[in-house]
Parts: structure tokens; sequence; C-alpha cells
């Protein structure tokens, strides 16, 4: 009996054998084809940033921090100290931080009345969300242009409809000029930082919606419920009891955004003025644009690299010190 | 205060009427059970209580002032939850004090009396801790001590046993109930469970379908229920249908007698209830029905053994309580089993049951 069971059962063993070699081969195949597409352009960029511009011509492979000291010094250190791409860096800084800041703040009460409405109207208001997503950073910043600009936008609008003149009237077109919304004649919004912050906000404002979503839907409504039986209006509510219970994903929608925001190029170019611009602009006009210093330009992308690493793990650290 | 009264309150979602015509007073320092079946309106009545729902129509009235359009926040009413609704991100002291720490009370004041309140529930030394440290049972006695710092005028308590475990809601039970009555607290409490009912409230308002079925003592609703629904759903009942004829009610071939002629007309389609621990088994001289029956089944229970019967009427369950009679019953068993003229209620049998 046993001389005949033995070769039926030997055969499913080994081919089990077989599917396990196979198995590690395959896993390493799949870890190694991964690690390659995302490890090699960050690796090429990284070596690329150490290397020298010819003039007149391309680059070559070198092992240099000339380029990170341009970046953070100047070309001509220590003769002369300049801090032009620092304040890129700055400014890329900047914007984020308040676009994103912006959006999860107008996102958040969106989304929590959201999630109070029936599933039929939640589902009907995440399918336009989410369809909104599709229209690339060209086609909403174009709008966005169109709508702000000062021969045909909203600054005409205000002209038309006396806006204008009724602030001029109460003082408070001096203000606005102060603060750059303004030129001696109309309202302007192109170049303004308040026009750059407000389109990279509009870009990212659904990707807050859809990060929010899922902790503000899971929040258990009976701790709002039980806070307003004990005598807390609403904005009590909403500040003992609903933003503590959200804030780390709070946190994670701005570090997310923020980083997102730090690589948006097509809003800084349209809206921004030339000296504040982003460090994300810099980079394509080394790489691309006129200067064609591709070696230098990665120095700059490592460098927005590493602020988005840093910023990431500042934010995890926050993180965890409020959850311990 | 003076006693919470609603008047006529019902409550529409969209077409469907969850809560119909309710008139109900509370008396102050009395413990109220909402006791009914998943669906019936119970939990929405107490949210309307608590100001988290709006009546559609009805008032409520506390102290003789009417508070119907009164928000929550302004009620005044402590609130227990059946999940017990912690804040997870403070602590037990935390939580318990959240109600005076909103209100302005001083830092010193609120910490004093979030100690006295977890010295009442027994849980000195657990300030400290976070929510998600304690057992069910503590999150419950934090949940309570939570909802009395305010010391509130109606204390409401949603299906507050419903997540703690068989044993731990029995002394739970007793526990709350002591608490509310050393504390006098006017209390309402809604539960499905007719065992928790019966051992907390003073008086159970039994509801279905969105309606009142019968408001009374727990010993009042269960030996005197107004209807067939409060008959079953409260305790067990053996039920029979039968005809009325001549003041008595005919189930097939007998006849049954009761205390008090039926108050039906001759051929009326009825409903008859009998409790299982009424009926006497083999035995002569008591004031009742006896009918001839065989012994089907005995299930020991401990306390109680359940003996089932086939009678001339149709299936029955008597119970006896352990020690009640030393007599044995085996299956297969000859028997006669007497219904006593107390122990039968008859209810008109309408709609579909008369079909």
């Amino acid at each position: 009996m046993s001389v005949v069971s033995e070769p039926s059962s030997a055969v499913p063993q080994m081919a089990a054998a077989a599917a396990a070699k196979r198995l590690p081969l395959a896993r390493i195949g799949i870890w190694a084809v991964t690690l390659f597409l995302c490890l090699t352009p960050f690796l090429l960029v990284i070596a690329i940033s150490f290397g020298q511009k010819i003039e007149g011509a391309s680059w070559e492979w070198a092992f240099s921090f000339a380029n990170y000291q341009r970046v953070f010094v100047g070309a001509n250190w220590p003769e002369e100290f300049t801090a032009l791409y620092l304040q890129k860096l700055y400014y890329s800084l900047y914007y984020a931080v308040i676009a994103s800041v912006l959006a999860v703040i107008t996102a958040f009460p969106f989304t929590y009345l959201m999630t109070g409405l029936s599933k039929r109207a939640q589902s009907a208001w995440l399918v336009f969300i989410l369809s909104s997503l599709s229209l690339s950073e060209v086609f909403i910043v174009m709008g966005w242009d169109v709508l702000l600009s000062n021969r045909s936008g909203l600054p005409m609008v205000f002209k038309a409809t006396g806006l204008t003149q009724w602030l001029k009237d109460v003082g408070w077109f001096e203000t606005l000029r102060d603060w750059g919304l303004a030129n001696p004649r109309d309202v302007k919004f192109k170049t303004s930082v308040f026009a750059t912050v407000l389109t990279m906000a509009y870009l990212v404002w659904p990707y807050a919606v859809i990060l929010l979503y899922p902790p503000l839907s899971r929040l258990d409504r009976s701790m709002t419920e039980a806070a307003r039986t004990m005598g807390a209006g609403p904005w009590t509510v909403m500040r003992t009891v609903v933003l503590p219970a959200v804030r780390l994903p709070l946190m994670g929608s701005v570090l997310l955004l923020f980083v997102f925001l730090l690589g948006v190029y097509v809003a800084v170019t349209v809206f921004a003025e030339p000296a504040k611009q982003t460090m994300a602009v810099s980079v394509y006009e080394a790489v691309r644009g006129n200067t064609l210093n591709a070696p230098f330009g990665s120095a700059q992308a490592v460098i927005l690299l590493l602020t988005a690493g840093l910023f990431l793990a500042l934010g995890q650290w926050l993180t965890r010190r409020n959850a311990s | 205060m003076n006693g919470l009264q609603l008047s006529g309150i019902y409550k529409d979602f969209g077409s469907v009427r969850a809560v119909e015509n309710v008139n109900l007073d509370f008396a102050e320092g009395e413990l109220t059970a909402l006791l009914g079946p998943s669906g019936c309106g119970k939990t929405t009545l107490l949210r309307m209580i608590a100001g988290l729902e709006m009546p559609s129509g009805g008032s409520i009235n506390l102290g003789g002032n009417n508070i119907t359009g009164l928000a929550a926040h302004k009620r005044r009413f402590g609130m227990v939850f059946q999940n017990f609704a912690l804040f997870p991100h403070l602590t037990v002291r935390e939580n318990v004090v959240y109600s005076l720490v909103i209100s302005g009370t001083s830092k010193s004041d609120a910490i004093a009396t979030g100690e006295r309140l977890l010295d009442l529930v027994q849980l000195s030394g657990y300030g400290d801790r976070r929510i998600g440290e304690l057992s069910g049972g503590q999150r419950q006695r934090v949940a309570i001590a939570r909802a009395l710092a305010q010391e509130p005028e109606v204390f409401l308590l949603d299906e507050p046993m419903s997540a703690l475990d068989a044993k731990l809601r029995e002394d739970m039970q007793v526990e709350l109930r002591l608490l509310q009555q050393r504390l006098g607290i006017t209390t309402i409490v809604v539960t499905h469970d007719q065992r928790e009912a019966m051992t907390m409230a003073d008086k159970i308002v039994v509801m279905s379908q969105g309606r009142v079925e019968q408001v009374g003592s727990p010993q009042e609703i269960y030996h005197q229920p107004e209807n067939a629904f409060v008959a079953d759903f409260i305790g067990k009942a053996n039920f029979f249908d039968g005809v009325v004829e001549g003041g008595k009610i005919r189930v097939g071939d007998a006849l049954l007698e009761l205390k008090t002629p039926a108050g039906f007309l001759g051929g009326s389609p009825v409903k008859i209830a009998c409790r299982p621990e009424t009926p006497y088994l083999d035995t002569e001289g008591v004031a009742g029905s006896r009918l001839k029956a065989k012994v089907t089944f005995v299930r020991d229970v401990g306390p109680v053994r359940d003996i089932h019967l086939e009678t001339e009427i149709g299936p029955m369950v008597v119970e006896y309580a352990r020690g009640e009679t030393d007599r044995s019953f085996s299956i297969g068993q000859d028997t006669t089993v007497t219904l006593p003229v107390e122990g039968l209620h008859v209810f008109p049998r309408t709609g579909q049951e008369a079909a």
C-alpha cells in the first residue's frame, strides 16, 4: 500500500518545493524592478547634482559641492553672498504652507457638513469632487488666469459694478495697494501672492476633502451629542471634541498637501511675480529652460526633496508626540 | 423641578412615524424604564427628551416650563449613551469634569467634584488613566460619573448595559439603581431587556411600533398585562385562541372559566394568555378549568423546571420553581392541568390574528 501511495504523494510535494523556490525568485525580481524604478531617477538626480556645467555646452560627471554652495551662499562666495536661491526656497515653503493650510481649513467644515448628509448626497458630492481631480493643473490655472486677469476678470467686474470706486471712497483701496492687490487705478490680482496662494489652494482642495472624508465619516457622532447634553454649544463641540478627535488626520493632510505643493510649477509661473518665484520654477529653468545647467537644477531638486523629507519627519515627530 | 411631562409627542422620519402620540408623566426622583423591542421608538423618544431630536409635534414640559424647542446644551439633562461616547483624547478625570470645565467652573472646584464623582462610582485613583485603558464596566462608570457632573435635572440612559457581559450587567443594574435612589434624580432608562427594566424601574413604559402599550409598576405590567403584546413581551406566557361563549371562553372542545365574565360580545374572537407559573398539575380543589394533558418534555434548568404538555386546547408549558413540588414528571405521563381563573388574561383578537 505504501509502495503505491508514496510516488503519488511525492509529486505534489516536489511541485510545492519547486513553487517555493520560484516564489522567492519572483519576489526578488519584483522587488528589484520596483526599487530600480523608484530609486533610479532619485539616484541619477543626486549624482548629476555633483556634476559640472561646461560653458556653452552640456555638463560632465564630477564630484563637486559647487552647485550646493551656489544654492546656499551664491556662486561667488566668499567674495559675495547671494541668497537668491534661498529666497526661492523660502517662497516655495511660504506658498506651500499657506496654500495647504488654507485648503485644509476650508475643506474641513465642508467635509464635516458633508458627512452629516444622507449617504446618497455624500456619494454625489464625492463623485463630483473626484471628477474635479481629472482637471489638469494647466487647465485650472488657465481658468483662474482668465478669472483674475486685469483686463477681463474680476478687476473689471469690480470696476463695472462700482465696487472699485466704493473701495476708493471708503479708503480701503489704499490698503489693497499696500498689499499689492491694486495699481493706482484698479484692483489687480495678477501678479500677487494672493492669486498664487489662492490658485494653489484651489488645486489641492479636492485632495483635502478626500483625505479628510474617511476620518470625519468615521467620527463617532454620539461623542458630539454627549458633549451637547453636557452643555457644549456648537463651537465648543467643534473645539473640544471634533478637532481633537481628528487632529492627526488634519496634520497629515496639511503635510501631504504641503509636499505636493512644493512642486507646483504652472500656477507659480503665471501668478507669482518674477522676484517671488519658487525653487520648482528655478529647477525647471536650469534643466530645461534658458540656463541649461542640469547639475545646478539637480542640486536644487535635491534640496527641495530634502526639505520635503525634513517637514515629513517633523510631522511624524509631532504626530508621535501628540499620540503619546 | 416638579417632574417631566410629555404631551402628544410624535416624531416622523419622512413618511414613517417613529413615535406616535406619547403622553407620559415622569415623577420627580422616579426611575422609569422605556421598554420595547428594537425599532419600537424608545430611543427616539429618549433623544427627543434630551433635545437631540426635535419632535414633529407635541410638547415637553419640565417643572411647568415648555422645553420642547430648547437646544440640548441648554437643558442640563445628563445622558449615558449606548456606547458610552467617552472622549478618547481626554483622561478619565477630564472626561468626568468636561461639563464643569466648559461651563467655566474653577479648576480646583472641577477637580474636587471629579474626585467625588469618581469615588461615587468606585473609580478613585483612576483619574489619570486613558479611556482605552479601562474595561467595559469601568467605562460605563465613567460615563455615569460624567453625566452626573453637571447635577442634571433629568438623568437619561440609552441601553446603558448593552455593551456589558451578562454577569457584569446584573451587578451594574443593582448598582445603578442604588446610586439613583441615593441621589434621587429623575431617571429614564431605555432598554429592550425586560429583566433589566423589572430590576431597576419604579415604573415601566412598554412600547411597540412607536406607541405606548402600557404604563405601570413592574408587578402591574407582569401580572396585569393590558394586551397580548405586553403579555408576550414581558416574561413568558402560553397563548390560546378562543371565542367568547356565555361569559366563558371556548377553545376547541374546552370551555375555560374566568374570574370575571369576559367583557366581550358572544362570538368575539379572543386571545388568552396564561403565565407558565400559574397552572397546577394533577391538583384538585383549585378554582379553574381542569384539562387532560400528556407530558411531552421536561426541562430542568436549575432554579426552575419547565414541563411541556400537550393538552386538549393545545401545547402548554408549566413552570415549577425548585422545591415547589417534589413530584417527578416523565415524558409520556398522563396528567391533568388546571388553569386557575385568576391566571387567565383575555385580550381581543384582531386583524390577522383573528383571520
